[in-house]
């Protein structure tokens, strides 16, 4: 079963998303916070990563990069609940970006195309 | 692919680690500005490499090699290449390129246009230094205006996104790098053709550079491409034909590739540290020349288009034809097929393929002039957004191409 990495620091998303991506048949993990993120990538080795953009402490751009250097390939759908992000050209180094909400259908389909998306020889 | 060609190397350089090249074609007014302003990238973000900057050039006959080997260097050694008198094209000056790369066993080359007006040092460390970390090739990410760049905007970047799955924003930019070790396998490449030699290059080694599992990345450059203006009557059929026809070309060799991609994945981002960035510099497209390019189109194409588009297809162009100027508009999805259609027309050789691709140009007028006209109103920032979202139109609308392209 596909493996998804939710990082947000407000707890109800992570209640949330944790509790409709398990019922689509998803493994879900949380983290709350941009600490360590990359070590629990590297341990846990999820198959998507759903990152909020705006964290109290940390910046989801450059957890992106950092993510993006060491993982090439890995997935990762950018969720936020305002879309100015997308003046930032760093935004573009993500697989997809959802704008926050509780209907999570867009999320759903993009969780969907990422774990589809193939590359021969990869 | 093989040619001679006539060099230059006074100061007798026999290995470089980094390489600098910069193809040339009668650019004595311009090239000194850009060989400067590599140079103080090479001295100042690789004093430790060995490094060498190259004009590659088409035996320009304006004085180009004297202003190559007149502009300052701070030390940097210079090489010239030339093709044999009358040889022309970007294309061939880059196998000039390859074999001196070889030659001198670089490990990394950086590769920026001689007309350069907005180059800086930065470039060069942008260009080259993920080569130093894995990547193979280094595509350029400018911040361009919204009407700049059309037959990017319109065919290369959704085209190439969707058949190989990487999403490289100038997959044509014209500045980029790759790993020495690339050099031998574009001199091996059996796809190289007539129009790789002139301007199908760019598109041909980004595209050699995906489907042979390159680690990519787009370098963020900071500041627009501004380089010599091509005019405002240019003839834009050589380029659109040979970055077109280049792109269908590597279609059919590389159908057993582009046929196993499902939707597309981004690269890594390289160099954000450039500070704010700069607005490029606006660009008006003649928006009544574009309408009256693609309705002429259709007096003068419509039978070949007849040939390579099926009903249902040429109905609906008819029908986007029949459109009044403040009603035009060509949906993305329409022009997606499309172009799959022309794809598949070329790989069949239905039609001479010099008047297929010659018959498509009105119709990218006819798509350009829509876009414009819907984008109008939009920020640089939107009409990306406007782009992306023709892409995944064009990743969504692929099955029709898989299911028609031929056994």
């Amino acid at each position: 079963m596909p493996k998804i990495l939710i990082v947000d620091d407000e707890e109800h998303i992570r209640f949330l998303y944790s509790e409709e991506l398990t019922d689509e048949g998803y493994e879900v993990i949380t983290a709350d916070s941009g600490l360590g993120l990359l070590e629990r990538i590297a341990a846990e080795k999820p198959d998507v990563v759903i990152l909020d953009i705006k964290m109290v402490d940390y910046n989801g751009l450059d957890l992106l990069q950092d993510i993006r250097n060491k993982y090439y390939d890995l997935p990762v759908i950018l969720c936020t609940a305002y879309d100015t992000f997308k003046e930032d050209m760093k935004s573009i180094a993500a697989n997809f970006y959802v704008i926050k909400s509780f209907d999570l259908t867009e999320l759903k389909g993009k969780i969907k195309m990422a774990l589809e998306t193939r590359l021969p020889g990869q | 692919m093989t040619q001679d060609w006539y060099e230059e190397n006074p100061q007798r350089v026999t290995e470089a680690d980094l390489v600098v090249a910069l193809p040339s074609f009668r650019e004595a007014k311009l090239i000194g500005y850009p060989v400067t302003q590599a140079a103080r990238g090479l001295r100042r973000y690789f004093p430790e490499q060995r490094t060498v900057i190259i004009d590659c050039d088409n035996a320009s006959d304006d004085g180009t090699k004297e202003a190559f080997f007149g502009a300052d260097t701070e030390g940097v050694p210079r090489i010239y290449l030339a093709t044999p008198p009358g040889v022309r094209g970007k294309g061939n000056n880059f196998q000039n390129l390859f074999r001196k790369v070889l030659e001198l066993k670089a490990k990394a080359v950086v590769v920026v246009d001689a007309d350069l007006k907005s180059i800086t040092p930065q470039w060069i460390k942008h260009l080259a230094e993920p080569l130093f970390s894995d990547f193979g090739y280094v595509a350029p990410l400018y911040v361009r205006h919204k009407h700049d760049g059309t037959i990017t905007n319109a065919v290369a970047y959704p085209l190439t996104r969707a058949l190989y799955g990487r999403r490289v924003r100038q997959p044509i930019g014209g500045d980029f790098g790759f790993a020495g070790s690339l050099a031998q396998a574009f001199l091996a490449s059996p796809t190289w053709t007539r129009a790789v030699g002139e301007f199908g290059i760019d598109v041909w080694m980004t595209t050699l550079a995906m489907v042979s599992n390159q680690p990519i990345c787009q370098a963020y450059m900071g500041r627009p491409k501004i380089h010599k203006a091509k005019g405002a009557g240019a003839d834009i059929t050589p380029l659109f034909s040979q970055v077109v026809g280049t792109i269908f070309d590597l279609m059919r060799q590389s159908a057993d590739y582009w046929r196993r991609v499902k939707w597309s994945k981004p690269t890594s981002i390289y160099g954000f540290s450039l500070g704010e960035t700069e607005l490029p510099p606006p660009v008006k497209l003649n928006e009544d020349q574009l309408l009256a390019g693609f309705r002429l189109g259709g007096e003068v194409h419509s039978a070949t288009w007849r040939r390579v588009l099926p009903p249902d297809q040429m109905n609906k162009l008819l029908e986007i034809a029949a459109l009044p100027s403040e009603e035009f508009d060509f949906p993305t999805q329409v022009w997606a097929k499309l172009l799959y259609d022309f794809a598949v027309a070329y790989a069949r050789e239905e039609v001479p393929r010099p008047d297929l691709l010659n018959s498509l140009i009105p119709l990218y007028y006819g798509k350009t002039f829509s876009f414009v006209r819907k984008t109008a109103k939009m920020s640089v920032q939107q009409a990306e957004e406007f782009i992306e979202n023709e892409c995944m139109v064009f990743e969504e609308t692929k099955p029709y191409l898989i299911e028609r392209w031929p056994a």
